[in-house]
């Protein structure tokens, strides 16, 4: 029997049974139980002093809150045997960039990340950082484990530029996964082997943006300094929870429900129809750590 | 970038100024076509490919101590593309420039003839904003034709339907981007259909409209089926259905055109719209 999709009529009728799933329509059709087993574990950390007044990241705080954010996620209290669980010598690692001009992953983030991995015993030449050149480079070509991190922003076609989505510079050619707004990047995973690979997911939420407009979808306009990191084992549980607050913020700035435009069911399908992860909030354990004003979620 | 040609003294950069209140283009302009527009704004050029788009140039303005100024000059393949990518995003105040603008937040947008024009300030400053709007004004000016809106326009029932929330498009992904149906292309649409979708408000209740040509009837026929079949397999009356949120779905098929009303507040309601859009496709 041919597959039928997913319709509009799936959301309203989900939204019916469950004001929850009404908030992710991408879930109508999950064949999980509702009883939840153990749950995913995402840390959020936010430290009100890690821009400075030019609204660039300190360095030193940067290196603190992943530090922090990756004890508190593995359960160890130092941050060099936490990466010890995540990465080996005899790793050849590589740290998964992101460069777009208006809002990049940023050198404090990467330098932090390659510092701990360096510390945990890998070779310095071992370890390399790269986004569009991916497929080209090196380290990545003969990598065994990768650390993925990028910012979370509004994205013009997949409705968000997410961990599951950054990963898209890995294929030969990027509009093959464009389809219906993006709704199956997360096959990139299985299909180029990226998944068992990924040892963690930052997805930085230090100054997001939350609106796009026009062919460059950026304007200072729509960012906002809310000063987090997410980070967890889980793509599509980091994803959904930036999505959230993401989806807070825009509530909050435009006075009314505004969902995001296309909404970023890469996520949610990620989980319901890929498996790739978990997205719904029932089963992801926030744990948030520092500063809470303005928190949103 | 290693994809863009250099189009220095083409056609094309002749609508465009070089110098504009103090802003100059001292750097070489940048063309993409479909297949390189990706190097240049990543997935957002799916927008414009599914609007058709021939051909973009880009020109850089820069002013010391200021923000950027870049224009994105897009070259449609009809003054129906042009117009139908300018209603992807029709959010801003209306900027008086061209057949259709906008402007928000440092970006003015207008079409004109076969052509859409972005023009963006990396930063909104008072004096960027005049500049933008300069720039557009001699950027339209050179633009000596207009073009033709979409006939299937007049087929949306004016008196209920916002101007501010009409899009012409093709594709569904499109449509899905304004108002989700279907993660499936339920409808059969393609660049060869012509769709355009309205929505408006009836005792406070906001509807939607969609009037979608095929190339023809029989392909109009077999979208109503698969919509229908899809859709609305519990439909009381063939091409009519109350959904989950007893609001009312009808469609019909009239010629080469499928009409679907979505969110009617009641079946007699649903059944007029889609009669009021039928007459209109008789008296044309």
């Amino acid at each position: 029997m041919k597959k039928r999709g997913i319709t509009r009529r799936d959301f309203l009728r989900a939204a019916a049974v469950s004001t929850l799933a009404g908030a992710f329509p991408f879930s109508v059709g999950s064949k999980e139980s509702k009883v939840v087993s153990r749950k995913v574990r995402v840390i959020l950390i936010r430290d009100k002093n890690v821009l400075d007044s030019s609204g660039h990241p300190n360095a030193d705080v940067i290196q603190r809150m992943l530090d922090e954010a990756v004890t508190a996620l593995l359960g160890e209290k130092d941050p060099v045997e936490a990466w010890k669980k995540l990465v080996k010598p005899a790793d050849i690692v590589g740290i998964k960039s992101n460069v777009w001009g208006y809002l990049p992953t940023g050198k404090e983030v990467e330098q932090a990340l390659k510092r701990r991995i360096q510390d945990a015993g890998v070779a310095p030449e071992n370890i390399g950082i790269d986004d569009r050149g991916v497929k080209k480079n090196p380290i990545f070509k003969k990598s065994t484990a990768l650390i993925n991190a990028r910012p979370i922003r509004t994205h013009h076609w997949s409705g968000v530029g997410s961990c599951i989505k950054n990963y898209i510079t890995f294929v030969p050619w990027l509009p093959a996964y464009h389809g219906d707004s993006c709704a199956n990047l997360a096959t990139i995973w299985k299909d180029f082997n990226l998944k068992e690979k990924t040892k963690l997911n930052i997805l930085l939420v230090l100054t997001p943006l939350f609106h796009g407009i026009g062919p460059h979808h950026f304007s200072k306009k729509y960012m906002w300094e809310y000063k987090g990191i997410l980070v967890s084992q889980d793509p599509v549980a980091v994803d959904a929870t930036g999505v959230r607050i993401l989806q807070a913020q825009r509530r909050e700035f435009f006075g009314e429900e505004r969902p995001l435009k296309p909404p970023a069911k890469h996520i949610f399908l990620a989980d319901t129809r890929h498996h790739l992860g978990v997205s719904h909030p029932d089963r992801i354990e926030l744990v948030k750590l520092g500063w809470k004003e303005g928190i949103l979620i | 970038m290693d994809n863009c040609s250099k189009k220095e003294g083409s056609f094309l950069s002749s609508f465009l100024p070089r110098d504009i209140q103090g802003w100059k283009a001292e750097e070489e302009d940048q063309s993409y076509d479909p297949q390189t527009i990706f190097d240049y704004i990543d997935g957002a050029g799916e927008v414009y490919r599914s609007y058709n788009f021939k051909e973009l140039l880009v020109r850089h303005f820069r002013k010391k101590d200021n923000p950027e100024i870049i224009v994105d000059f897009f070259v449609m393949s009809s003054s129906k593309d042009a117009f139908g990518v300018f209603t992807h995003d029709l959010e801003g105040e209306e900027a008086g420039i061209g057949q259709g603008s906008t402007y928000q937040g440092g970006l003015l947008s207008f079409w004109k003839g076969p052509f859409f024009v972005s023009i963006y300030a990396e930063e909104e400053t008072e004096e960027t904003r005049e500049v933008l709007f300069h720039l557009g004004k001699a950027v339209a000016f050179s633009i000596k034709e207009e073009g033709e809106k979409p006939d299937l326009l007049a087929l949306l029932p004016a008196k209920y339907v916002n101007d501010k929330s009409i899009h012409y498009f093709h594709n569904h992904m499109i449509l899905n981007y304004h108002f989700f149906v279907s993660d499936e292309n339920i409808l059969l649409l393609d660049q060869q259909t012509e769709a355009v979708l309205g929505a408006g408000y009836e005792k406070g209740e906001e509807f939607y409209v969609l009037v979608i040509r095929y190339p023809e009837g029989r392909k109009a026929s077999q979208a109503y089926g698969n919509f229908t079949s899809t859709y609305m397999p519990d439909a009381v009356e063939p091409g009519l259905v109350q959904t989950e949120d007893m609001k009312w779905t009808a469609a019909r098929i009239k010629e080469d055109l499928l009409i679907v009303i979505f969110n009617a507040s009641s079946d007699t309601s649903a059944r007029e719209m889609i009669e009021g859009v039928e007459r209109k496709v008789e008296q044309k």
